[in-house]
């Protein structure tokens, strides 16, 4: 496996100053920054915080137009700071009870779907990449098949619903178990195990089961570290299950909830009033804003294993 | 072409699937006879008619989906429902739907047979491919007992449009909210303050209001453009296209449709007829000679808003609602001096006359589930769609509420909301809403707001009731016949209206913006030939039984 490890430094040049006590003395110092390599690093720190700032504007700007006035946002001048500070849109939808219950579903759903999910596709990527095991290719044929062919909306609506799973959270974290994307990367990563070490494992007196939970698992955490997270967001920004198979509001998730808000502000204006003209001007903003937050504060807890795990792995001899 | 392997195994899927899918389409029952009524009677009123205020005998709780807008989400202890509770013995279990992508659940819902009793905020044609499924009920068999219905057609004229609603079965599967006049609502709007300046009026042909505007950018050096458009996210400048279609004798924009025009003996293809063609070539021609800004063709309506708004340019596509928006947007810019002006749409070469879809009389409607039928109090329910939905009585309690409660009604007919009510600023600065805290002018127990002209004419201000009463001075288009096509034809006429509304948008938007020239049109419509325009044409006329 390629070792693709990221060593980009993001520290700035200025850091090098910072006084070392084992440095030698400037007579005797034979690697010396270059001027090149000096103006290089400018260059880079340069680019870097440009990428950053172009990678980052949108983002901000979406926070600055959420808290603009409807006249600053409509005159087009928001860019990294609101214009006409306010906080209406933010507080008429966050002052809703049904957002708070929604909210609390999504974190649910989110929850109980992620753990779900990566309980059965952990084991079924497992199993999948033995190639011992007899009719091996049947079980890759029959999750692939599913990539490419599904029963259509209206069948699976009526399975759903016959299966009793309607207006219960199983509709939603059951059929979206097992994402077979996720499941043939988790495949080919426990293909790539190396068998020494489950060999010496048998050795010493485990089960398979015992393999599988106290040594495969646990030197596993980089590609379960990231197929959890696919996971958390693709829950968390589902809305399509829980919108077909849910028939009270009070069971949505916040996506939803927000998606109808959305549709409320921008289709026709049935009881305008200046708060609703506010509303409609940034609600976007608003709730991109809201359910972006968490996921986006999960990525600096989830990002460590990605370095860490492509270290893992590696065999002697 | 050569065929690759996966082109062919891509291909045999596609059959297959499109096999299923026939197959699925042709299990429908066919038999139209009504059922017998007499043990259905449940709760239902012995003597219901015109006039009769509705009570069911005993409680009955009717399935409803519920179309759930976000501005006024539904609460358990609103008083409408209060009062169809305590007045009218109906409760209702509700199938909740989210505003946006409501349609999308409604068909899934109707074509998997789990849809509610009731199905308001439904337009005949949103359901028109769902009704060989069997899942909705032909409502035209029951007629009989929906008097206020029937009452309120014959009065009003409307029975030759109802009797379009008939699909190939001859039945009719929507009951239409009705109108008691066309209630058009898109225009333009003009700075009414630069046109006052300049010694104009308000221009009565379009011809006039080319030459205004060339005023206009003469007197006014600071406009970008005199004259800027909106609407146009899926085509150009959509809802004035259609405003002004029927000036042209043609239909376009969003009342383009089924892209047929009925020219008073057959259909003709709306996008290559002479009508359409004058339209785009008078907007092409103000976009040429600078008049119509450019980007008001594929510019999104907020950033058209803000150049109307801030004095970019002095003329924009406009609605009686949106009329308000453009007021407050001046005030919030502090612009004092500015006027707002909703013009009566200018009259065209063909005369003064509105489209066929805009001078219609039906709203969105309701439709019912078969299951309703099977309820053994379904008359109950019928008699009970029929006070709410067409009654005066109805129609009034669902837009307004109860008198002494929501609203009072002095001696001579005139309505006012309660001190502690507001409904779209009539009350400015009540702490309640109509809609939000009591569920009343809510579009699903209200589906045409009103259908009389007094009662929607009741909560619009002066100056949108003359618009509307100079609007209806206009004729109507004829309508043609209707056009009831079986499932084949169907089938065929949308695969090739696909095809021919997709050349006709690209068309409109290419010679409006002039990257193709006007005398490129016979090229164009040679180009609607080869996509199967006469095949369309004629399989249109065959079902709306026209001779050729």
């Amino acid at each position: 496996m390629v070792n693709i490890a990221p060593t980009v430094d993001p520290a700035d040049p200025a850091g090098s100053t910072a006084p070392d006590l084992a440095r030698p003395r400037p007579e005797t110092t034979t690697i010396k920054d270059t001027p090149g390599y000096t103006v290089f690093r400018w260059v880079n720190a340069t680019v870097l915080t440009l990428v950053a700032a172009i990678t980052l504007y949108p983002f901000v700007n979406l926070a600055a137009r959420a808290f603009s006035s409807e006249a600053g946002i409509r005159s087009g001048a928001v860019t990294v700071w609101p214009i006409g500070f306010n906080t209406t849109t933010l507080m008429s939808v966050l002052e809703q009870d049904l957002f708070w219950r929604n909210y609390l579903n999504t974190v649910v759903y989110t929850v109980v779907g992620t753990a779900i999910a990566m309980a059965l596709t952990t084991t079924f990527a497992y199993v999948l990449s033995k190639k011992y095991l007899k009719g091996r290719m049947l079980l890759v044929g029959f999750a692939v098949f599913t990539m490419f062919f599904t029963g259509g909306l209206i069948p699976n609506y009526i399975l759903v619903s016959e299966l009793g799973f309607k207006n219960t959270i199983w509709a939603i974290v059951v059929p979206q178990a097992i994402n077979v994307f996720n499941l043939l990367v988790m495949k080919s990563f426990f293909e790539n195990f190396p068998t020494e070490l489950e060999e010496a494992a048998a050795i010493d007196g485990l089960t398979t089961y015992g393999i599988f939970f106290r040594v495969v698992l646990p030197l596993s955490k980089a590609v379960l570290a990231t197929m959890v997270l696919f996971y958390a967001v693709w829950f968390w920004n589902s809305w399509f299950p829980a919108f077909l198979y849910m028939d009270d509001p009070s069971l949505y998730p916040v996506t939803v909830f927000l998606r109808n808000i959305i549709a409320g502000a921008t289709g026709t204006g049935e009881g305008l009033s200046d708060i609703a003209v506010q509303i409609g001007a940034n609600v976007k903003a608003v709730t991109m804003l809201l359910t972006a937050l968490p996921i986006v504060c999960l990525y600096p807890f989830v990002q460590k294993y990605f370095v860490s795990g492509v270290m893992l792995g590696s065999v002697k001899g | 072409m050569r065929i690759t392997r996966r082109k062919a195994v891509a291909a045999t899927a596609v059959a297959a699937l499109a096999l299923t899918l026939t197959a699925c389409s042709s299990g429908g029952d066919d038999d139209g006879a009504p059922v017998d009524m007499a043990d259905k009677m449940v709760g239902a009123m012995e003597d219901y008619g015109v006039g009769t205020s509705f009570k069911a005998t005993e409680p009955i709780e009717l399935g409803l989906m519920y179309r759930d807008h976000p501005n006024y989400p539904l609460k358990d202890d609103w008083s409408v429902l209060k009062h169809l509770e305590e007045d009218r013995n109906v409760t209702f279990d509700v199938q909740s739907v989210p505003l946006a992508d409501f349609e999308q659940k409604r068909s899934l819902l109707i074509s998997s047979g789990d849809a509610a009793d009731l199905i308001p905020s439904t337009y005949a044609a949103d359901v028109e491919t769902l009704t060989s499924g069997g899942a909705l009920l032909a409502v035209s068999d029951y007629l009989d007992y929906l008097p206020n219905f029937q009452d309120k057609v014959e009065k009003w004229g409307l029975q030759e449009d109802l009797d379009r609603l008939r699909q190939a079965d001859g039945k009719f599967y929507v009951l239409p909210g009705l109108h008691e006049n066309p209630k058009p609502s898109y225009s333009v709007a003009i700075r009414e303050d630069l046109w006052a300046d300049a010694g104009l009026e308000d221009p009565k042909t379009w011809d006039e209001f080319a030459d205004q505007l060339e005023v206009i950018k003469e007197e006014n050096p600071e406009l970008d453009y005199p004259y800027t458009e909106r609407w146009s996210i899926n085509g150009p400048m959509e809802a004035t296209l259609q405003a002004a279609a029927g000036g042209f004798g043609t239909e376009a924009g969003w009342g383009y449709g089924d892209g047929v025009t009925w020219n008073g003996s057959e259909y003709e293809y709306t996008g290559a007829s002479e009508g359409y063609k004058e339209l785009i070539a008078y907007f092409a021609d103000l976009v040429d000679s600078g008049l119509l800004d450019p980007e008001g063709l594929t510019q999104e309506d907020d950033p058209a808003k803000a150049k109307f708004t801030t004095g970019k340019a002095a003329a924009i596509g406009s609605n009686d609602q949106e009329a308000v928006v453009y007021r407050t947007g001046f005030e919030e810019a502090g612009d004092k001096d500015a006027k707002v002006k909703h013009l009566v749409v200018p009259a065209g070469p063909a005369g003064n006359i509105m489209d066929a879809t805009t001078g219609g009389q039906f709203e969105s409607g309701i439709a019912l589930s078969s299951n309703a039928a099977e309820r053994d109090d379904f008359v109950a329910l019928l008699q009970f769609v029929d006070w709410l939905y067409y009654s005066d009585e109805g129609l009034e309690f669902a837009k307004w509420g109860v008198e002494g409660e929501t609203y009072t009604k002095d001696a001579d007919g005139v309505r006012t909301l309660a001190d502690d009510v507001d409904w779209g600023g009539l009350n400015a600065g009540a702490p309640k809403m109509l809609n939000t805290d009591f569920g009343y002018y809510n579009g699903v127990f209200s589906l045409a707001h009103g259908s009389t002209e007094d009662l929607v004419k009741s909560t619009l201000t002066p100056d949108v009731q003359a618009f509307l009463d100079e609007m209806n001075k206009k004729d109507v288009a004829e309508n043609g016949p209707g056009i009831a096509m079986d499932e084949m034809q169907r089938e065929e006429a949308s695969l090739l209206q696909t095809n021919l509304q997709d050349v006709v948008m690209t068309a409109t938007s290419q010679f409006l913006l002039g990257e193709r020239p006007m005398d490129e049109w016979d090229a164009y419509v040679a180009e609607l030939e080869s996509a199967g325009m006469q095949t369309y044409v004629d399989t249109v006329n065959e079902a709306a039984g026209v001779n050729q």
